[in-house]
């Protein structure tokens, strides 16, 4: 049985799959984004590939530390923010 | 004519008082050591020698500099930096703006133009090629910086390219801007020394073009660099513009808000571009010669005319994540139509927005706390935000103190208002809540123009997983000194930072691009130590100015007073002391931040 992970996207990714929050399956960080992928093809095609995050795109549990590691583990109630990794303005 | 490819190997110095202009040499060397840009302008800067003088004094240099790679195919190359002393922070000051001014000030034959002196009247100095003439300004002396644009055109032909202040710098406020073609040169009040030198405009027109060392070199690394800039590294300049960082920031609790008193606003989602852009259209632009075009016009019928008729109503608003920051949660606006009738504003006057939001928000927590008797000036209240612009820029009793900005105000009103004004040697802290990104505290803390994000870009760290950002230790130091570098470099060359993550080999990539333009057998290691040359000059200009190293810290309220909803996260005094001693050994400064001659001989500044 597989964790339900809530996932909140900002900017890019938030426009290319069209929804600002959606729960996703895994207990890793790369089964989690694997979801993603599977079910959003605009996130498919720009953030993520094979479960990892494309150069650009850079996640956050909870909104304390930036992680990146597939292997990364995940327990239930974490929340995945998932975010373009530029924040220059 | 400069042996050096990419360079005239020269620039102009004006002196407005005498009316004159002279063309003085640049060495090769000289050429090499500074790049251009932020680097060359503080080599000039402190040749001037004047680095203890007022920053609105006759004497004090007004700089603009451009670049090697200015007018060559690279994208995002048009940029130039205008480099001063601060009004704000009487330390150096270094904004940069991107447009053809850049392009046509470098075929005026020179690589910078230095002005010092004063006019005896609002004038405009008017450059073509290297003949210098100066002309009155009293017609459009009170105009913004378009309608100035637009009147000096009609007069002096339309192919000038025409960089102006705005009535603000005209009144000195210490944190005017300098503008061409809307994109502002923005931080730190160089319009304000532009205005005590009663210069409104200087215009520019050449025929004269460098040489390129290797032209087909160049254009292959062009290509490249522009297909890389169409691809997901830019993706979010590109399509959102950085007012999407607003509610990820919102989100991390970094999104300043109150003064400061708050990281998160309850209202974030009114305000940011998602909304913005559901309820009303949006254009995207570009600055001259950029691939990317981060720039998001959001149109906007609002009047938030003032009674003079400065403001266009029908222009479309600029919107960029400083100003929606600034000038609304900063200030508590939730209103989005008065947060950009306030950016349009500022854009219009000529005034820092980040400055103007700062003062303002500060002015009001002092209102709130009954050290200030302003009773309309109060968080939430966008019309306040607009009436408080106008106030800067007319010159009444309040505006006047606005205009020096929050640490002079604070100085007035007494009392511990010092301890909550949000600045750093008196430049106003940017939109990244110090507390809550710790790395960037430590950049605002060591910024030779004060609190400033874009010349540190240590933020790039805390968003990243190089550090715990809200508890980053004194080992991590060297993370801020090698992002500053970067960034410096950068700044030099010039290059958008917003191309940065398009850059794979960062200093191997900039070395092939200055090997095609000059012909230097240049490395990525000397790169490296170029960028810190340029950092430490920085420095010793601010240490000729009277720099103390108490100066680098922030005030006492990020230091003991915790977020109130993240009320672990603590810096606390003693630590940001610990991060900026282990910034200056990582420098190879003395621990407290000076420049031994011996380290000043090995960074090759021993001339200076
Ligand atoms: S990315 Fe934006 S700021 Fe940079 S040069 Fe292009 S339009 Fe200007």
């Amino acid at each position: 049985m597989h964790n339900a992970i809530e996932v909140e996207l900002f900017g890019i990714p938030r426009s290319r799959a069209g929804v600002a929050k959606t729960t996703a399956q895994g207990e890793r960080l790369g089964e989690v984004l694997g979801d993603l992928e599977a079910r959003f093809p605009g996130l498919a095609e720009s953030c993520i590939e094979g479960g990892q995050l494309k150069p650009g795109y850079v996640c956050n549990v909870g909104g304390q530390r930036f992680v990146t590691d597939p292997q990364l583990p995940l327990a239930a109630g974490d929340v995945v923010l998932l975010l373009s990794a530029d924040a220059g303005g | 004519m400069s042996n050096t490819p990419g360079y005239h190997g020269s620039y102009l110095r004006i002196d407005l008082s005498a009316g004159t202009m002279t063309n003085v040499p640049l060495a090769a060397e000289t050429l090499r050591n500074f790049l251009g840009g932020v680097g060359l302008g503080t080599y000039l800067l402190l040749a001037e020698g004047v680095a203890e003088h007022d920053a609105l004094a006759a004497e004090a240099p007004l700089i603009y500099v451009f670049s090697p790679l200015v007018g060559s195919p690279l994208t995002t190359s048009a940029k130039f930096a205008v480099v001063s002393k601060s009004p704000l922070t009487e330390r150096i000051n270094d904004s940069l703006a991107s447009s053809a001014f850049a392009i046509a000030g470098k075929k005026c034959g020179c690589d910078a133009i230095v002005v010092v002196g004063r006019a005896a009247a609002p004038s405009v100095a008017v450059i073509e090629d290297d003949q210098l003439r100066i002309e009155p300004a009293g017609d459009v002396w009170g105009l913004s910086s378009r309608a100035t644009e637009d009147a000096l055109r009609e007069r002096l032909g339309g192919d000038y390219q025409i960089a102006s202040i705005g009535p603000a710098g005209e009144r000195q406020v210490h944190y005017a801007t300098i503008s061409h073609d809307g994109r502002h040169a923005g931080r730190g009040g160089s319009g304000a020394v532009m205005g005590a030198k009663q210069l409104k405009a200087i215009a520019v027109r050449g025929t004269r073009r460098v040489a390129w060392h290797d032209s087909k070199a160049l254009i292959a690394l062009s290509k490249d660099l522009s297909q890389r800039s169409f691809g997901p590294a830019t993706a979010k300049y590109r399509e959102l513009g950085t007012a999407s960082n607003l509610l990820t920031f919102n989100r991390l609790g970094t999104l300043p808000t109150r003064n400061f008193q708050q990281a998160t606003f309850e209202h974030a989602a009114a305000i940011s571009p998602e909304q913005l852009t559901a309820t009303r259209e949006k254009t995207r632009a570009s600055c001259a010669a950029c691939t990317i075009g981060c720039e998001h016009i959001y149109a906007f019928g609002g009047s938030g005319a003032s009674s003079d008729g400065l403001l266009q109503k029908d222009a479309g608003v600029r919107l960029e994540y400083e100003n929606l920051f600034a000038l609304g949660s900063l200030c508590g606006v939730s209103d989005p139509d008065q947060v950009l009738a306030a950016s349009r504003r500022c854009d219009e006057l000529g005034l820092d927005t980040i400055s103007a939001g700062g003062t303002i928000a500060f002015a009001a927590e002092c209102v709130e706390r009954g050290l200030l008797d302003v009773p309309w000036l109060v968080f939430g209240d966008g019309d306040a935000v607009l009436r408080a612009l106008d106030e800067i820029v007319a010159g009444t009793p309040l505006g006047q103190q606005l205009a020096l900005g929050s640490r002079r105000l604070a100085e007035q009103i007494g009392h511990d208002a010092i301890d909550f004004a949000p600045q750093v040697k008196g430049l106003e802290i940017p939109g990244y809540e110090p507390r809550t990104l710790q790395t960037m505290a430590l950049g605002f803390a060591v910024g030779t123009r004060g609190a400033d994000h874009n010349r540190s870009s240590a933020y790039e760290v805390d968003f990243s997983e190089a550090v715990d950002r809200r508890d980053v230790q004194p080992h991590e130091a060297r993370l801020a000194v090698d992002i500053e570098n970067r960034a410096a470099l950068l700044d030099s060359l010039v290059l958008c930072k917003f191309l940065r993550r398009a850059l794979e080999d960062f200093y191997g990539e900039a070395a092939e691009m200055l090997q095609a333009v000059t012909g230097w057998d240049i490395t990525a290691a000397e790169l490296e130590a170029t960028a810190a040359r340029i950092v430490a000059a920085k420095k010793l200009f601010n240490i000729r100015a009277g720099w103390r190293p108490e100066e680098d810290t922030l005030p006492r309220r990020f230091l003991e007073q915790p977020l109130p909803d993240d009320e672990q996260t603590t810096l606390g005094a003693e630590r940001l002391a610990q991060l900026v001693t282990a910034y200056n050994s990582a420098r190879g400064w003395t621990s407290e931040g000076w420049i031994e001659p011996v380290q000043q001989a090995s960074l090759g500044l021993s001339e200076l």
